[in-house]
């Protein structure tokens, strides 16, 4: 019972919305309760949830960031390119890093130092890192991964695929940073109130390149889960990327005011995600329907959050 | 003939926690009736459920003789009570007319447009009474907090209001505009207007209202004529304890601590050069807008100066952040504490903790259980109430969210302390908790700048006293020199 003692009551919360989602789907498809179709709805939910992870560290520091879509593209295609070249998995990997933590701190520069609206800057990155992305490219896809590479990220540990592994991992890391270490404290402080934080001696512009390149980061990260996947690097991937992880975040308790959001819960916001459109498809419901039951998710998340929040 | 506004026996409750137990209140047309009592002892609750913010859970509300239900601010309005809080309710870009009209605007063309030529005329025929240098079609933004208030007067007035709550209205006037806040007080109880002026400082509340409601802990403590009653015996009943009567130590070294010279920002700070010593505890005065908080946020390193340095124990302080100068040893206990010192959500000890976390972090990761240890022992020596440092800081009253942001700086080992209002907002016993504590840190060897607009708080702490007139330094007071009058002389311009 510890750890439901410790749960936050937030969390807990978002936690009983995904039994009863998960509840209302297993009396409806027999196939959905079942070993292989849970792992399934993780695996399908590691991409997200990698982006959600940094984009709830970006939320909570009071930042949005609408550029990790086209990031992921760009790391994905350098990387691709890379490994096509024959350069080795490793130092292609470390590209794809270096990219996504180069645009964080591209982002970070503007909002920090130039003191532009991170709404703005992020949705100008938007447009910037997928134009770059197009134009090494010439808009082809580049084919032809190493099958090395690939066996990473189709393989399992097991029988967990070494996507969900990979993303337990960095969200074990997220969350202690949040709630472990001095950062997170800064995330939150600069979140809640960035004059109160800069007089109190947070170190603001530290902290702010700090969220912005562990976004950009883990945006590289699901886009290597993702080429390794398809076998293929397209620059057009990770179109609308951003919206599923701000979605994931709010659902799980984070704050767009800043300040406020939890690791655990932005989670269990993606895997909510994830199983509405896993269980949707198990019913063969048409995709336009999927889009309507994650559009109302969303709301009724926000709607039970602002009822039940002021008695916290 | 019937009082103007009676509540009997009010009750409210927060969920388990009863705020307001069977109070009742009394106020007679044209009275300015005072409501007392520490910070939480229930007038806020009070002000809201009178304003329609709050709904009450029992009790009855009476304007007139007559009952009234108050379930909204709109409801509140049209029974005839208006509310001016401490922090002013207006939309700083829209025109003083604009505000004036705010939610109840002139319309004309049947209804569709807003007729701003009829607003205007009669926004400037409401404010003629109050001060008719206020022009009606100039953006709130660009006015001086006490017209801002005058403006929200004439809103009330507009609204025909027969009752004014005033919540804390002179906390941001110099004592001139008070003194012409007591004549538009006047005029408006000659109306037959009647006062609700709530206050932490007595020298008003005797200077104003001729009864007093005394709260404390949710409950009606005494309803006292107040020329009649003494001033200790209203603190005391209000605080429920006697005060200890205190005069002051000084614990100056000749050890110079810090130096500032020539210290200069645009017009708001000019040259300004002073020492600090060891032990010292320096007060700076004068009007608002005379430079005090603005000196005090270039010393800390939040505002960037034109000219100038700041020596601490001789060394120059590079012009590099608040974060540099934290390390150098200074700390600042900002005036709004709100807006510059908390963090709302987070709790007490990480408030504490923010400036000095490699002081509670070991391999990286921050050591909660020392972190709370440390912040219990500085919180205990304050008497943080409720005693729970794991509360977000923000569901902690004024006086007690001050305690930990200057328990911050205790945290950090803070050599020097910048405190610019420190008891703005906070109740009276709360108040002498904060003067002994600035005492003890004189007293350990801490040196200490203290920055306020209530004259008789800068003479009960400081050592010296600098007075800020238009940006300079225009005198600086020791010993006996330090009078109300003294001040008063050095900080008025010459005009």
């Amino acid at each position: 019972m510890t750890f439901l003692s410790r749960l936050r009551f937030r969390d807990a919360g978002t936690l009983l919305g995904l039994i009863l989602i998960g509840a209302v789907f297993a009396i409806m498809a027999p196939t959905f309760l079942t070993g292989p179709n849970l792992l399934n709805v993780l695996q399908q939910s590691s991409i997200n949830a990698c982006i959600a992870l940094g984009m709830t560290l970006v939320i909570i520091s009071g930042g949005i960031d609408l550029t990790v879509g086209p990031v992921a593209a760009l790391s994905a295609v350098l990387a691709a390119t890379m490994m096509v070249a024959g350069v080795p998995v490793p130092l292609a990997l470390l590209g794809a890093v270096c990219v996504g933590l180069a645009c964080g701190a591209l982002s970070a520069a503007l909002i920090a130092i130039g003191g532009l609206q991170p709404f703005i800057v992020t949705l100008g990155g938007l447009s910037l890192f997928r134009a770059v992305a197009l134009i090494f490219t010439g808009g082809q896809p580049i084919f032809g991964l190493p099958e090395g590479f690939r066996a990473v990220t189709n393989g399992n540990i097991l029988s967990i695929p070494n996507p969900v592994l990979i993303v337990a991992v960095f969200a074990i890391l997220a969350w202690i940073i949040l709630n472990k270490t001095p950062l997170g404290e800064y995330f939150m402080a600069v979140g809640g109130n960035p004059e109160a934080a800069r007089i109190a001696g947070v170190p603001v512009i530290m902290t702010k390149f700090a969220a912005y390149m562990i976004s950009g980061l883990m945006a590289a990260v699901a886009a290597m889960i993702l080429i390794g996947r398809l076998g293929a690097a397209e620059p057009t991937m990770g179109t609308l990327w951003e919206l599923d992880a701000i979605a994931a975040s709010a659902i799980g308790g984070a704050s767009l005011m800043g300040g406020r959001g939890s690791i655990l819960g932005t989670l269990i916001g993606c895997i909510i995600l994830g199983t509405l459109r896993n269980g949707l498809t198990l019913l063969n419901v048409q995709a336009f329907y999927q889009l309507l039951a994650t559009g109302i998710i969303i709301i009724v998340a926000m709607l039970i959050d602002k009822a039940t929040s002021k008695q916290e | 003939m019937a009082p103007r506004l009676s509540l009997t026996h009010v009750e409210k409750s927060f969920g388990a926690r009863k705020v307001l137990h069977g109070v009742s209140l009394l106020v007679q047309p044209g009275e300015v009736h005072g409501l007392l009592g520490e910070n939480g002892a229930g007038k806020s609750t009070m002000l809201n459920i009178l304003s329609g913010v709050l709904s009450k859970d029992s009790g009855t509300i009476e304007i007139d003789g007559k009952p009234v239900t108050i379930t909204s601010p709109r409801s509140a309005s049209e029974a005839g009570i208006a509310m001016i809080h401490q922090e002013l309710q207006q939309v700083p870009e829209l025109t003083v007319a604009q505000n004036i009209y705010l939610g109840g605007a002139l319309r004309m063309a049947g209804g569709l447009l807003v007729d701003r030529a009829a607003q205007e005329a009669e926004a400037k025929r409401l404010l003629a009474p109050l001060d008719p240098n206020i022009d009606v079609t100039a953006p709130i933004r660009g006015l001086r907090v006490a017209q801002r208030q005058l403006v929200e007067i004439a809103k009330a007035l507009r609204a025909k209001a027969r009752i004014i709550a005033m919540d804390e209205p002179t906390s941001s006037l110099t004592p001139s505009e008070f003194e012409k806040l007591v004549t538009v007080i006047a005029g408006l109880t000659a109306q037959g207007v009647s006062i609700i002026y709530v206050s932490h400082k007595m020298d008003e509340v005797f200077r104003v209202c001729q009864n007093a409601t005394i709260l404390r802990d949710g409950k009606l403590i005494a309803q006292v004529p107040i020329p009649q009653t003494p001033v200790a015996q209203v603190i005391e009943t209000m605080v429920g304890r006697e005060l200890a009567h205190v005069t002051h130590h000084s614990h100056a070294t000749s050890r110079v601590m810090m130096q500032v010279n020539g210290l200069s920002r645009g017009k708001a700070v000019q040259d300004a050069s002073f020492d600090l010593h060891a032990g010292e505890v320096v007060g700076i005065a004068g009007l608002v807008g005379a430079g005090r908080t603005e000196l005090l946020r270039l010393i800390s390193g939040v505002d960037r100066a034109d000219s100038g340095t700041v020596e601490v124990e001789g060394a120059v302080l590079p012009q590099a952040g608040p974060r540099a100068r934290i390390k150098a040893g200074l700390g600042l206990v900002p005036e709004e504490r709100k807006r510059d010192g908390i963090i709302r959500h987070r709790p007490v000890t990480t408030n504490i903790g923010l400036p000095a976390m490699n002081k509670f972090t070991q391999g990286g990761l921050i050591q909660k259980r020392k972190l709370k240890a440390r912040s219990e022992e500085l919180m205990k020596e304050v008497n943080l109430r409720p005693f729970d440092v794991s509360k977000p800081i923000g569901s902690f009253s004024g006086g007690n969210q001050q305690k930990a942001i200057i328990g911050r700086w205790l945290a950090a080992d803070t050599k020097i302390y910048l405190f610019d209002e420190p008891t703005r907002g906070i109740d009276v016993g709360a108040k002498a908790e904060i003067y002994d504590l600035i005492e003890k840190l004189a007293r350990e060897g801490r040196a200490i700048i203290v920055v306020s607009s209530e004259l008789p708080e800068v003479i009960r702490v400081s050592d010296r006293v600098l007075v800020m007139r238009e940006g300079r330094i225009s005198a600086t007071l020791s010993g006996p020199d330090i009078t109300e009058a003294n001040i008063v002389r050095n900080a008025i311009p010459a005009s």
